[in-house]
């Protein structure tokens, strides 16, 4: 059992999955990945559509993935560093030893699962190495 | 406010018994001979998965045969029980004179990898989605950790021996055999640079302790409990490898309480990396510091601060749950010079540090001997 994604969780989380748009504060201007409600100083934030470049900070090398993701294991799981606000994502196109900290990622479109049960596919951004 | 009694059972794969069976176990022992109490909290996380049965609380407090107490249920995550034991505190200061805190929790009725699975409930949704597994997040920092302070992984594999070191005098632990750090390299990659040694074990457990605000005797004094909530999410951390909201809590109980020269630290090492960050975030260590400070020995029993002398997360066990409440049972112990495995000689002062995740809620309970 793992956390369900039945037809309306997956179509609520579309919009920030599809299209990488987080929040930002209209006090400060604090951009987060998934989007937030409220700031964490307490402001009002709107929807903000993030930057598709960024930096990889950090990585993993994930072996004990679950089961839905086994098959594609090792899974690279990588804290991406996009300017405004930095966000954890899965690193793609890129072997284990071609990842290393500091490399140049950007966003691409990618299936992130299926729940077994429903058969429901969920669609969202992932990173590559950036091209060129 | 004291702890007059602790109770743990050993951590295992206890298949034959399920939730209200573990916490029969303890609190049984905790109860002899004691007329009533006025609250039973019970602290339970993954066992809502495994085992699910609402309201636990009132179930097992009229399984023990408390008809009439009042009961309450406390899921916090992996904190749940400090977060127990938090609220044992203000009730003791408001309307209870005796409080029973159960921490029982169940990680052994699925296979190990729908556990680690049902486990990435724990964080929050936006790292969750990509299904990566347990234990991404910890290897990104434990990664970060390594390049930043250029930290080799020999160095780092010094917490998960000493844990083992310890954990084999701990009659409750669940792992009680020695390991070299070369051997933590050596193991099963899990999410590299993590091995499965530098990870918990999965197993159940139940912990209980009496809480009394007027006892005739008491093993240690619960002086206070402090909490804050922080980043859900490692990504919004302005430096992910400092734990704000632990920082938050530590600080607010240091105001008011010296908590210098504490002499025994119960900490939720739940990956090797995660006990470094707590170390440097309540500042027992340097930024950078904590890998090397270890491997001195200077969280050893016979160091400067003896951290984790049960064995910790790591080899004791960490039924989620249930943690918190055997953390403050060790301490306590630990204080009244009675804990059954290493002992700290003439421990006066000591503390429990628990987490969920990486901080999205921290807890600190500061405990003193008494005469
Ligand atoms: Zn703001």
């Amino acid at each position: 059992m793992m956390r369900v994604k039945t037809p309306p969780v997956v179509w609520r989380s579309r919009n920030h999955r599809y299209k990488l748009v987080g929040s930002k504060c209209k006090a400060c201007g604090e951009v987060r990945f998934p989007p937030v409600h409220f700031c964490s100083c307490g402001g009002e934030v709107e929807e903000v559509e993030l930057p598709r470049a960024g930096r990889l900070v950090s990585y993993s090398i994930v072996y004990a993935a679950d089961e839905e993701s086994r098959e594609r294991s090792p899974v690279i799981m990588g804290l991406i560093d996009l300017g405004v606000t930095r966000v954890v994502a899965e690193i793609v196109d890129a072997s284990p030893e071609e990842v290393h900290s500091g490399m140049q990622v950007e966003a691409v479109f990618r299936r992130i699962g299926e729940d077994g049960e429903t058969g429901v596919i969920a669609y969202g951004i992932k990173f590559r190495p950036a091209v060129g | 406010m004291y702890v007059t009694r602790a109770v743990m059972e050993k951590i295992d794969r206890h298949y034959e018994r399920g939730v209200k069976d573990l916490a029969a176990a303890v609190a049984k022992k905790a109860l002899e001979g004691i007329d009533g109490v006025d609250y039973v909290l019970v602290a339970s996380s993954l066992s809502y998965v495994q085992e699910p049965q609402l309201d636990l609380g009132a179930h097992i407090a009229y399984s023990l045969g408390l008809r009439g107490a009042r009961a309450i249920s406390v899921e916090a995550g992996e904190a749940s029980g400090l977060a127990a034991v938090e609220l044992a505190g203000a009730l003791l200061k408001s309307k209870a004179s005796r409080v029973l805190v159960i921490g029982v929790d169940k990680l052994t009725n699925f296979t190990s990898a729908e556990t680690y699975a049902q486990l990435s409930l724990l964080y929050d949704e936006g790292v969750n989605m990509y299904s990566s597994g347990f234990g991404s997040v910890a290897g990104i920092l434990m990664r970060l950790y390594m390049e930043r302070y250029n930290v080799d992984r020999l160095t780092m594999a010094h917490w998960p021996a000493l844990m083992h070191a310890n954990a084999k005098h701990n009659p409750y632990a669940m792992l009680r055999f020695a390991i070299a750090p070369e051997k933590v390299l050596e193991a099963m990659p899990m999410a590299d640079p993590i091995t499965l040694m530098d990870s918990f074990p999965l197993g159940d457990g139940a912990a209980a302790i009496l809480l009394e605000s007027r006892p005739k005797e008491a093993l240690a004094e619960l002086a206070a409990v402090e909490a804050a909530v922080g980043h859900p999410n490692v990504a919004w951390s302005e430096d992910p490898l400092h734990i704000e909201s632990l920082a938050l809590a530590y600080g607010r109980l240091s105001e008011k309480h010296d908590l210098r020269e504490v002499d025994v630290v119960e900490l939720h090492d739940s990956f090797t990396i995660t006990a470094l960050m707590i170390l440097e975030s309540i500042g027992l260590a340097e930024k950078g510091k904590a890998a090397e400070a270890v491997a001195s020995g200077r969280f050893s029993v016979n160091g400067d601060v003896a951290v984790n002398p049960s064995g910790g997360l790591k080899a004791r066990g960490h039924p989620i749950g249930a943690t918190g409440v055997y953390q403050v049972a060790e301490v306590a112990l630990q204080l009244a010079g009675q804990f059954p495995g290493l002992k700290v000689e003439g421990a006066r002062k000591g503390l429990a540090v628990s987490l969920n995740g990486f901080g999205s809620s921290s807890y600190v309970a500061y405990l003193r001997g008494v005469e």
